[in-house]
């Protein structure tokens, strides 16, 4: 009992009534934080697969038959979400290849050249992301309709690289910055170009921010609902764009709703736990003193 | 077979000038050391010759050869950093092979030269190991391992040993200075210990603000000093030099303290002696006679420090001598062993 208050605390150490209290008060405050955060998600995660008197039914929040009905469904018409899922890959990994290459080179030359208005061109590039999106919609909107490119994914991937790279440069910038300027003189010294000096000496050792970028571009993308509302009609349709979809005359479906919303979020969850093992120890320690 | 041969060179740094007008030539197969304090610009001028910087005028020349627009990559030198600079994403074997991978060299090829510098240096057994796995010693010596994988026509070392603690630094000065002589290529080194710089050099090129103070082999550095910086500076306890008043009766001390000896000329100098050329004796027939302010046990012998004004000068004993702080003692000079400086220039006195 007393080993789970105070870890650290030496042996034999008895916590008074007090402490014991704050410690209770304490646990208690992180479970309804973490409650709050998870149980809408959770209640999301159960009503994908209950049927719609389920979905209404108090007495069947928690214990009823689940059925996979739902997200079969989803896959008909005219719903069609696999056409959407389709959509949102190929939009959202469309958008990360092109913006990771962009973005290391720019990160690169931001933080390890010298050319004149850097600090300038750099607060730009950062500064292009307080543009709300409501405000550039039109203008996006007029100028693919003119170069006929309306729902077309890659007018999508256009626009989600307009709004990923700015943050992108900014976060592997920082991971650039910290390689140790004396890696790369090494590689240098050694006999490497500097083709090869970015790409086999500080991208590796760069690699959890870029990763990082990587995936946050990802969900950005995968995610983003104006720009996938205002351009797709038909063809270009995104899974945020399919869940509207859901919101018929009849009422809103919730079931099916929420069956969208395990597929939107599935992929998330995924990479995330792909993810983690990059970021487990430091990479660049050891590489100098 | 590489000469050095830096002309004129001078670099600065926006407005700040770190190396002023610096000639110099360094011989096939030389270890030469640049020697001085922390921003002296002895890194810089060895940044210099690897193509690191670029001089803001001069030129560097291997062999005759102007190299000022021959990049770094293409100068076919080798280096070791003051951090070491080791990939952190390869093995130890990576390391050491990339040199190697970057020309092209076989894989077969490459697994050889790589143990053969390995074994050199005594990481066999470390191979397969990341830099992370590695204590300070071993990631130094991966970095030298690296640095001979291949026959550069240069070697330069920029503080390798300054993060090594004591102990390791002896054995590992020993091991570069065995392997230099060994590989039997032009060395530059830099450092700011002057006890590397003794072991270590051929010649030593002590630097001061961006200016070559003296250049020579060691003993002449440290028998002969040009100036009263390199005289203060190379030396362990450090050259005494006080500041003295030379008059035809003696010398006048700070504080009024006469010292019975006879300057080259009248005039504000600076008496330098080595502590180990000075011995405390009888007081009657003393050069000078001052109280005790220190004295030290250094194990192989002791020290005591008297202070002269406002300079502390320092004596060398016999390991047994035991002394209290406030005693009285008398400091013989060595007449053959004495140096002389202009007090305002730091210049030396020749006689």
């Amino acid at each position: 009992m007393t080993a789970g208050f105070h870890p650290d605390a030496a042996p034999g150490y008895t916590p008074s009534a007090t402490e014991r209290s704050v410690h209770w008060v304490r646990q208690l405050a992180v479970i309804v934080l973490i409650s709050a955060i998870l149980l809408p998600i959770a209640w999301i995660f159960l009503t994908a697969f209950k049927t719609p008197r389920d979905v209404y039914s108090i007495s069947s929040a928690l214990w009823f038959t689940p059925t996979l009905e739902n997200l079969q469904t989803v896959f008909r018409e005219p719903w069609n979400l696999g056409n959407k899922i389709f959509n949102s890959f190929a939009v959202a990994g469309g958008t990360v290849l092109l913006a990771m290459p962009m973005a290391t080179m720019a990160a690169y030359a931001f933080s390890r050249f010298d050319f004149r208005f850097k600090q300038s061109i750099f607060l730009v590039v950062i500064a292009s992301q307080f543009i709300p999106a409501a405000v550039v919609v039109l203008p996006y909107f007029l100028m693919f309709k003119e170069a006929g490119m309306l729902d077309t994914r890659t007018a999508l991937v256009l626009v989600n690289l307009s709004i990923v790279l700015p943050y992108a440069v900014w976060m592997i910038k920082g991971f650039i910055d910290a390689v140790p300027m004396e890696i790369e003189e090494s590689a240098v010294v050694d006999g490497a170009s500097r083709a090869r000096v970015i790409w086999e000496i500080v991208v590796p050792t760069a690699l959890p921010g870029i990763i990082t970028a990587a995936v946050f571009s990802f969900t950005l993308t995968w995610n983003e609902f104006l720009f996938a509302l205002i351009i797709g009609k038909q063809h270009a349709l995104t899974l945020p764009i399919g869940l509207i979809g859901f919101r018929t005359e009849r009422g809103d479906l919730w079931e099916l709703m929420a069956a969208g919303g395990v597929l939107i979020t599935a992929p998330m969850f995924l990479i995330s736990l792909l993810v983690q093992k990059q970021f487990v120890g430091s990479l660049t320690a050891g590489s100098v003193r | 077979m590489t000469i050095i041969s830096l002309s004129h060179i001078d670099k600065s740094f926006g407005p700040v000038r770190i190396v002023k007008d610096l000639n110099l030539t360094i011989e096939d197969q030389e270890f030469l050391v640049f020697l001085g304090p922390s921003g002296c610009g002895k890194t810089t001028t060895m940044r210099m010759v690897a193509g690191l910087e670029h001089p803001t005028m001069g030129d560097v020349a291997f062999d005759g050869q102007r190299m000022n627009e021959v990049p770094t990559q293409r100068r076919d030198v080798a280096m070791v950093f003051q951090n070491y600079g080791l990939y952190p994403h390869m093995s130890v074997a990576q390391n050491i092979a990339y040199p190697l991978k970057l020309r092209g060299i076989a894989l077969g090829e490459r697994d050889k030269l790589v143990a053969k510098a390995a074994d050199r240096v005594e990481l066999g057994p470390f191979l397969k190991r990341m830099p992370r796995e590695l204590s300070g010693g071993q990631r130094q010596r991966v970095a030298l391992a690296r640095s001979i994988v291949r026959t550069p026509r240069v070697f330069l070392m920029d503080e390798p040993l300054s993060n090594l603690d004591a102990k390791l630094r002896v054995v590992a000065r020993a091991q570069i200075k065995h392997l230099a002589e060994d590989l039997k290529v032009t060395t530059i080194y830099v450092t700011h210990d002057q006890v590397e710089a003794m072991t270590l050099a051929h010649r030593v090129a002590v630097m001061q603000d961006g200016v070559i103070r003296q250049l020579g082999a060691p003993e002449d550095i440290y028998n002969d000093p040009a100036d009263s910086f390199v005289a203060g500076f190379i030396g362990s306890p450090a050259m005494n030099l006080l500041p003295v008043q030379a008059q035809v009766s003696g010398l006048l001390a700070e504080g009024g303290l006469q010292i019975r000896l006879n300057a080259p000329r009248p005039g504000a100098l600076l008496l330098g002696a080595r502590a180990e050329d000075m011995r405390l004796g009888s007081l009657d027939d003393a050069h000078l006679q001052a109280d005790v302010f220190t004295f030290e046990m250094l194990g192989e012998s002791t020290m005591a420090t008297v202070m002269v004004g406002q300079t502390l000068i320092a004596v060398k004993a016999p390991k047994d001598l035991r002394l209290r702080s406030g005693a009285r003692i008398g400091i013989h000079f060595d007449p053959q062993r004495l140096y002389w400086f202009d007090a305002a220039s730091g210049a030396r006195i020749r006689d």
